[in-house]
């Protein structure tokens, strides 16, 4: 079969093919097929590892435009999972600069990581003879997202950093601000909040890619969703991110279900909402939104119960 | 398939933005032996949002949710993928241990979550039931060049899904679709983003990845794009060509749901599947 590889010398990108038996492919790891591939074929070739085992995350790579960490992966489960194709492409990791083949850079991202200081500050209680010590819910609460390895999976197939990293972060700097923020020895999670938010907690997508792709099954997309819980609670709920949370909770509370009009209304305020007449034109011209809606929908049966319930959930959690 | 009784979980999109979406699907469904009752007194999911300031509140409206399935002793249908995705994890968490202390709160209200039900997608009925659906098709719709987007939703977190279909090569709508007869091209973003739930916070972004999706079904050659997720579907129509005039093109392409494309192959007129009711004209397809 036909390893096909993104190379990139420094100046030029082109991909190089790779003939291999298929007893050269099957019960191999992919990095040990990568290791192959230099020792047998291509000493040229370039990409970064070193542990082996799924600890020091260095080895994160593409194949067929989907990430995965190379010493954790089997050649086996690729040939099943892509229906023993003919050939295979290994790529870099996506929304990192390339450096050379398969190495990226890290250093932008070691940048966002520090800029929400993944270190914690313990609270006054502790002390050098106390110690800072945790009941074990509260280290289950974090004890997940310390398995993060920093391999870049997550990051490469966010869909939101496609699009733009120039205001958001890769999803594994939001993975260790959850870790630090939920500490329970740490004197203020804001220190680790705030600069979230300031770098995008609010413009994740939901595309999930960060939960399927990290081979930890660290979820950086429920990370990002428990700092936002945090972030209202706390009262920091500037901006058409929050409002927009809010107005799907009002309508549940309210009526039971959604009001598209008090949506938009709510998540943007009146004015911003003038400039998407058009939209608003097309879909009443389509029958498809209730200009009436502007006046309230009725409440669904047995809404009563149901905010009885959320009251009663409410009062039994209440911190 | 033999006639099969579903518990209806519209979700709140079906009643408004996407109309046509539960007016194609109820049109659909009565031929390949569907019969669809809506769930009384349902509420909205949360959409992924309320979760995000409420997680309690959330989770104990989607327990109730599933809970008046269960009464109706019918599996849960949603055609919505983040009602679907919003439903299973909320079965999730209470299957994994939140079901006593839910129902504590459902109580209030004189309910009570079992854990005994299923709850699926269009896609997926569709999907376990390929020679009921080829059998039903009297217009294959092999003129008809489409572009399978599958929406996040549909698809992910493949866990949260128990590993039903690979997030990373899915075949159900493929294979549904093939039933169907149309020609389905290639498309490289068939696994990607709208954006649709950033649509109001990252606005920029989200303008850049519906654009790119409809400009990759145009460069790929397809008549349209078809999704099984009605946000899906209302983010690439409703916003087209505001999104396609900011990133400078002029593609405009129509984007349909499954059960309209479905619709299509049964014979059923434009009408009927309120292909009428698409922003960008979707009636030629017909």
């Amino acid at each position: 079969m036909k390893i096909l590889i993104d190379r990139f010398n420094g100046v030029d990108k082109f991909v190089q093919a790779y003939d291999l038996s298929i007893d050269e492919v099957k019960g191999k790891t992919l990095l040990a097929l990568l290791q192959h591939i230099k020792r047998t074929q291509d000493i040229s070739l370039n990409f970064t590892s070193a542990c082996r085992m799924a600890i020091c995350g260095a080895c994160g790579v593409r194949v067929n435009g989907h990430s995965y960490l190379a010493c954790d992966t089997k050649m086996d489960d690729l040939l099943k999972e892509y229906d023993n194709p003919e050939s295979l492409k290994i790529s870099p990791l996506a929304n990192f600069k390339v450096l050379s083949d398969l190495v990226v850079d890290w250093e932008p991202s070691i940048e966002n990581l520090r800029k929400i200081k993944p270190t914690i500050t313990p609270k006054e209680a502790f002390s050098d003879k106390k110690g800072c010590v945790q009941t074990q819910a509260e280290v289950d609460a974090i004890k997940k997202q310390w398995d993060c390895i920093l391999c870049g999976c997550c990051a490469s197939e966010c869909n939101k950093l496609e699009a733009d990293s120039s205001d958001y972060m890769e999803p594994f700097v939001f993975t260790h601000a959850f870790r630090a923020a939920y500490d329970s020895r740490s004197k203020d999670a804001l220190k680790h909040l705030k600069p979230s938010i300031a770098n995008g907690l609010w413009m994740c997508v939901h595309c999930q890619e960060c939960a399927d792709r990290c081979p930890k099954g660290i979820s950086a997309a429920d990370d990002i969703a428990m700092l936002r819980v945090m972030a209202m609670k706390k009262g920091l709920k500037d901006g058409t991110g929050p409002a927009h949370a809010e107005a799907f909770l009002k309508d549940l509370e309210d009526t039971g279900r959604l009001n598209e009009i008090y949506l938009a209304l709510r998540s943007e305020g009146v004015l911003a909402n003038t400039t998407k007449i058009d939209i608003a034109y097309n879909l009443m011209k389509a029958g498809k939104m209730n200009p009436l809606h502007i006046f309230g929908d009725e409440e669904i049966e047995g809404h009563e119960d149901l905010v009885k319930m959320i009251e009663a959930a409410r009062a039994a959690n209440k911190e | 398939m033999q006639q099969k009784d579903f518990a209806f979980f519209p979700g709140c999109v079906l009643s408004q933005a996407a109309k046509e979406s539960k007016m194609s699907l109820e049109a659909i469904a009565p031929i390949l032996g569907i019969t669809l009752h809506e769930i009384k007194g349902w509420s909205c999911c949360g959409a992924s949002q309320a979760q995000d300031v409420d997680p309690i509140a959330a989770l104990v409206a989607n327990a109730r949710n599933i809970a008046l399935a269960e009464n109706m002793n019918m599996p849960m249908l949603t055609t919505c993928s983040t009602c679907m995705l919003t439903l299973t994890r909320a079965k999730a968490a209470l299957d994994k241990g939140a079901k006593d202390r839910i129902n504590e709160y459902l109580a209030k209200g004189n309910m009570k979550y079992q854990g005994n039900n299923e709850i699926t997608s269009l896609l997926w009925i569709l999907y376990e039931n390929l020679d009921t659906l080829k059998s039903k098709v009297v217009k294959p719709l092999s003129n008809l060049k489409v572009a399978l987007f599958y929406g996040c939703h549909s698809i992910r977190p493949e866990k949260s899904y128990n590993a039903k279909e690979s997030s990373t090569n899915p075949k159900s709508f493929e294979a549904v679709v093939s039933a169907l007869g149309a020609t389905i091209v290639p498309f490289e973003k068939r696994l990607d983003c709208c954006g649709f739930h950033a649509s109001y916070p990252a606005v920029k972004s989200v303008q850049k990845m519906s654009s790119q999706i409809v400009g990759n079904a145009d460069k790929n050659g397809a008549d349209c794009v078809v999704t099984p997720c009605p946000l899906c579907q209302m983010q690439l129509d409703i916003y087209q060509e505001r999104y396609q005039d900011a990133m400078g093109s002029e593609i405009r392409k129509p984007i349909i749901h499954l059960s309209q494309l479905v619709g299509l192959a049964l014979g059923l007129s434009n009408e009927q599947l309120g292909l009428d009711l698409n922003i960008i004209d979707a009636t030629k397809l017909a």
